[in-house]
């Protein structure tokens, strides 16, 4: 090599070294707007374009189509009359009457409060055994209520039925008890309690972390200074206590607003929610009513989340506890009365609690090996030949599973970085973060059958850009929405980390040297990276149960999900339907562990 | 040495956070490998001050400039300063050598050695050879201070910057630490601020040390300076025990030692040096302070008949607190006195704060 080679050769070195230098100055704006421009494109243009139906109709911009929504008694119920030019007070007086007419928008409001406070009913005395208590499984009961945040709605209301259905477990049992026989299946019981296993371990979830970090110094005080435990708890614990149980109740009633899955498989037409509507219209067509739907129940979501934000503003006085209330022991230490009766209370809550989250799952599972003549594995071999002889128009088993699997890792692969970047990007401080919460976060908020919809008539249809038509296939839009869906709960596992982090740990890393994209490879990710492979465990285990976009995009192909699969199955075979789920079950709890296992010792939960 | 461009300068620099201002029309310079202290009460804006020049804040206005250039706009990677926090703030996911190299990703170690080298000849100067492997966490208070030392000065920064790296330990431990802080910082003559609020701790170490309270400086000068001749009553209080008096002057007269002024405080005539204030006259308020070490149950030039109220027993001496009517007054010495006493001092014991007309 001559002098010279070796000149150019240093040279390039250098300029690639300068790239790279560039590269990492320039790493998270570059991110960013890549995560924007993908939000934009599988995300805010499909929606827009949904929207757009509602409010232009035959190539005019009207607003008809919301007027006529919210001034028909079908939809809003006894309000119509507000718009008819009846006086607030006699259609309060209408709303008070026992024949009063709630509309689906507002039979879907009432679902949701009762769904509530079912949740904030069952979910606040497992606070109470998680955070005062102390007994063997205790942490692992506290990781346990994660779990129905993320199992697929579908399963759960399969689930159901094998408890609640006229040949259920729960009639068996009554059966053997001689009771009478009850049907609980199409009623709102049936949907509120589906609503309450879903919700209620959230509001334990929170309530127990606010409980936790109550200060038994500040409790010790207030006996002191002349406080009765009850007393202390009411003005000490109780108040710190609240805005946490209120967060679990405003979160359960958007969601449960939401509601679609448990619905359509426990509450049938009759029951039907607003997000059932949508999807009955855009099975028939009614795009602009559709539409227009969608955004009444995206306002009253948006509203009480708005309304929820507010309130915690102005309560996130957090106290830190530096020393947490001390757990007592799950058995009484003695026959007293004052250690009797609590654990007594909590004995008849497990028992309820085993019914409601137990229950379902148990039944669903020994649903799908029993038949008429006792155990067997015929469910199982249903799905095995219908593999080998599906006709066209069904759903084969084995597709299914393949297709869960695919678009649970494709949109994993979309769903972490995009949470990741947003992560970062929501946990700074500069002017527009606020903006780029709220953008980041609407997905949230906006019901997936909208998702689904904008993304088949969005992308999959194609749009036409300068005469070249873009169209993208439909497995690609299953795994968009999936991302969609996934993401927001990448970026709240991930933020809380980042925002906790100790700032003079990312001074340090900077004084040494580290531009700002550095310091967050190096230093930021991997100190939270039990959240991030949590997040990844969210976005699979969110993919694989996701039933609402994905049976927009999947009907009438072959990109059909173990979801979809279970919705075919579970209105004439209730049988395969709880093998299937059986399979989705283990599934969504495989890819935890899998992932838990490649997070390293201390990743996930 | 006075004609040289300081190492780092702050030119009236102000900082507001909205309606709070933490520094106000601040100017300072620090000279090439000087130990500068910052010291003050907390919240005074001792550390807003290093985090200008760490990068990690802007100035609302003024300049900070390193070598005489301004390096606003230049980010914290970019400084080639080293910190150290309160907290150590070492990287839990690294090991002890992978913290101390952490700023070699970013530089070549300084004088052309390997990485390896680099890292065990920072942790065998703070005295923790061979600990490269070590977790943080298994580390105590003393030794998770030393390597964030170590990681600091691995990159060979121009300018050190300490945060009240002592403050979270015990007061023998930060004795013995300042120590080793001081020893490292000659043999590296770097150019070092640091920011404590400790007074002693700051005469103990410090080359200069500037006093802050309530964002503006009020005092620059040597442990000496500050501690023999404070510039303002707050200095006098807050540097040392000390005991300050006020009263109107009543006569101005010279002495073999330079000009007396007698102030009447409570009634009681004190002769007081005037030393530099040689502008004080008749009619004048002045405030001056009496270190209790200087005061004397021998006798002086100026005597009180004072009653002890109670004492202190603090080892080496003891400090009597004394009521002699015009308030109390404190004294040290080294045998506990009792009842009815009579103290004095010399015109030159007492140093003048403040003059007002």
């Amino acid at each position: 090599m001559t002098d010279a080679d070796e000149g150019t050769d240093s040279g390039r070195e250098a300029g690639e070294e300068q790239v790279r230098a560039r590269l990492e100055r320039h790493a998270l704006p570059v991110l960013a707007a890549g995560t924007v421009a993908l939000l934009l494109g599988i995300f805010y243009y499909p929606v827009a374009t949904v929207f757009v139906d509602s409010v232009v109709v035959e190539g005019r911009a009207t607003l008809s189509v919301f007027v006529g929504i919210l001034t028909d008694p079908f939809y809003v119920g006894d309000l119509a009359g507000l718009a008819a030019g009846e006086s607030p007070l006699s259609v309060l007086g209408d709303l008070l009457s026992p024949d009063r007419r709630l509309g689906v928008v507002g039979f879907t409001a009432y679902q949701a409060a009762l769904s509530s406070v079912a949740s904030v009913v069952l979910g606040l005395p497992a606070a109470y055994l998680l955070a005062r208590y102390e007994f063997p499984g205790r942490r692992t009961l506290r990781s346990l209520t994660i779990l129905p945040f993320v199992l697929p709605s579908i399963m759960v209301a399969v689930g159901f039925v094998a408890t609640f259905g006229q040949n259920g477990t729960l009639n068996a049992v009554l059966g053997t008890l001689g009771l009478g026989e009850v049907d609980l299946l199409f009623t709102l019981e049936a949907v509120i309690i589906a609503h309450a296993f879903y919700n209620a371990p959230l509001v334990a979830r929170v309530t127990t972390a606010a409980w936790e970090s109550v200060d038994a110094s500040a409790v010790e005080t207030a006996r002191s200074l002349g406080a009765s435990p009850r007393r202390a708890f009411l003005d000490v614990v109780a108040p710190q206590l609240y805005p946490s149980v209120l967060m679990g109740a405003a979160l359960t009633f958007v969601f449960t607003f939401g509601t679609f899955p448990i619905v359509l498989a426990l509450g049938g037409f009759q029951l039907a929610t607003v997000e059932v509507f949508v999807y009955q219209l855009i099975r028939d067509f009614e795009y602009a009513e559709a539409a227009a739907l969608a955004i009444v129940e995206l306002v009253v979501s948006l509203g009480l989340l708005y309304a929820y934000l507010r309130y915690e503003a102005r309560h996130s006085v957090r106290s830190r506890g530096i020393r947490p209330l001390p757990r007592r022991p799950l058995r009484p230490p003695s026959r007293s009365l004052g250690d009797l009766l609590p654990r007594a209370g909590l004995a008849v809550y497990g028992v309820v609690a085993l019914a409601v989250f137990v229950a379902p799952i148990a039944s669903m599972v020994y649903a799908s090996v029993s038949g008429p003549d006792g155990l067997t594995l015929a469910h199982y071999e249903f799905l095995v030949r219908r593999q080998a002889t599906a006709a066209a128009f069904q759903v084969t088993p084995w597709d299914a599973v393949r297709n869960s699997l695919l678009f649970g890792v494709g949109s994993l692969l979309l769903a972490l970085p995009m949470g990741v970047v947003v992560a970062v990007l929501t946990t700074r401080e500069y002017r527009g973060r606020k903006l780029v919460d709220a953008v980041g976060m609407a997905p949230l908020a906006v019901s997936s059958i909208v998702v689904g919809i904008g993304l088949l008539r969005g992308l999959v249809f194609g749009v036409e850009i300068g005469g070249t038509r873009l169209a993208i296939g439909g497995a690609l839009a299953i795994v968009a929405a999936h991302a969609v869906s996934g993401y927001p709960f990448v970026v709240r596992t991930v933020a809380p980390g980042l925002e906790g982090m100790d700032q003079s740990l990312v001074e340090s890393a900077r004084a040494l040297g580290a531009p700002r994209a550095r310091v967050i490879s190096d230093v930021e990710l991997p100190l939270v990276w039990p959240a991030v492979v949590a997040g990844a465990a969210f976005a699979f285990a969110i993919s694989v149960g996701e039933f609402s976009a994905t049976v927009v995009l999947a009907t009438g192909t072959d990109q059909f999900t173990m979801p979809v699969a279970i919705e075919r199955f579970i209105g004439r075979r209730l049988g395969p339907a709880t093998a299937m789920g059986v399979v989705l079950l283990v599934v969504t709890a495989g890819s935890f562990v899998v992932i838990d296992r490649l997070g390293g010792a201390d990743g996930g939960f | 040495m006075a004609s040289e461009t300081p190492a780092v300068a702050l030119d009236g620099v102000t900082r507001r956070y909205g309606d709070t201002t933490a520094l106000r029309d601040v100017s300072l310079s620090v000279r090439e490998g000087e130990f500068f202290t910052l010291v003050g009460p907390s919240g005074c804006g001792k550390t807003t001050t290093l985090r200008l020049l760490a990068g990690f804040e802007t100035p609302t206005a003024g300049t900070v400039r390193f070598g005489g250039e301004s390096v606003a706009g230049v980010p914290p990677e970019d400084r080639d300063v080293g910190v150290v926090f309160q907290n150590y703030a070492l990287f839990p996911h690294m090991s002890v050598g992978e913290n101390v190299a952490y700023g070699l990703r970013f530089t070549d170690p300084p004088g052309g050695v390997a990485r390896d080298e680099r890292v065990s000849t920072l942790l065998e100067l703070v005295d923790l050879g061979g600990a490269e492997h070590r977790d943080p966490d298994t580390l105590s208070g003393g030794q998770q201070q030393r390597v964030a030392m170590a990681r600091a000065l691995a990159p060979g920064p121009d300018l050190l910057l300490l945060d009240e790296p002592m403050s979270a330990l015990d007061a023998k431990l930060r004795e013995r630490l300042r120590v080793q802080v001081r020893e490292i910082q000659q043999e590296l003559g770097i150019t070092t601020v640091y920011v404590t609020h400790d007074q002693e701790e700051a005469l103990a170490v410090s080359d200069r040390v500037a006093v802050v309270r309530d964002g503006t400086v009020e005092q620059v000068g040597t442990p000496r300076e500050i501690y023999r001749r404070p510039a303002t009553r707050f200095v006098a209080s807050f540097v040392g025990d000390n005991n300050v008096l006020s009263g109107p002057v009543t006569d101005v007269g010279s002495e073999s030692d330079g000009p007396v002024a007698t102030v009447d405080v409570s009634g009681e005539s004190l002769a007081v040096g005037l030393d530099g204030r040689r502008d004080a006259s008749v009619g004048d308020r002045l405030t001056f302070c009496l270190r209790p070490e200087r005061l004397s149950l021998s006798g002086g030039e100026t005597t009180l008949s004072a009653t002890v109220t109670s004492t202190e027993f603090l080892g080496e001496t003891t400090r009597a607190h004394l009521d002699w009517g015009g308030g109390t007054l404190r004294l040290r010495t080294t045998d506990p006195p009792d009842g009815d006493v009579v103290v004095g001092f010399d015109p030159a014991d007492a140093h003048v704060v403040a003059v007002e007309r």
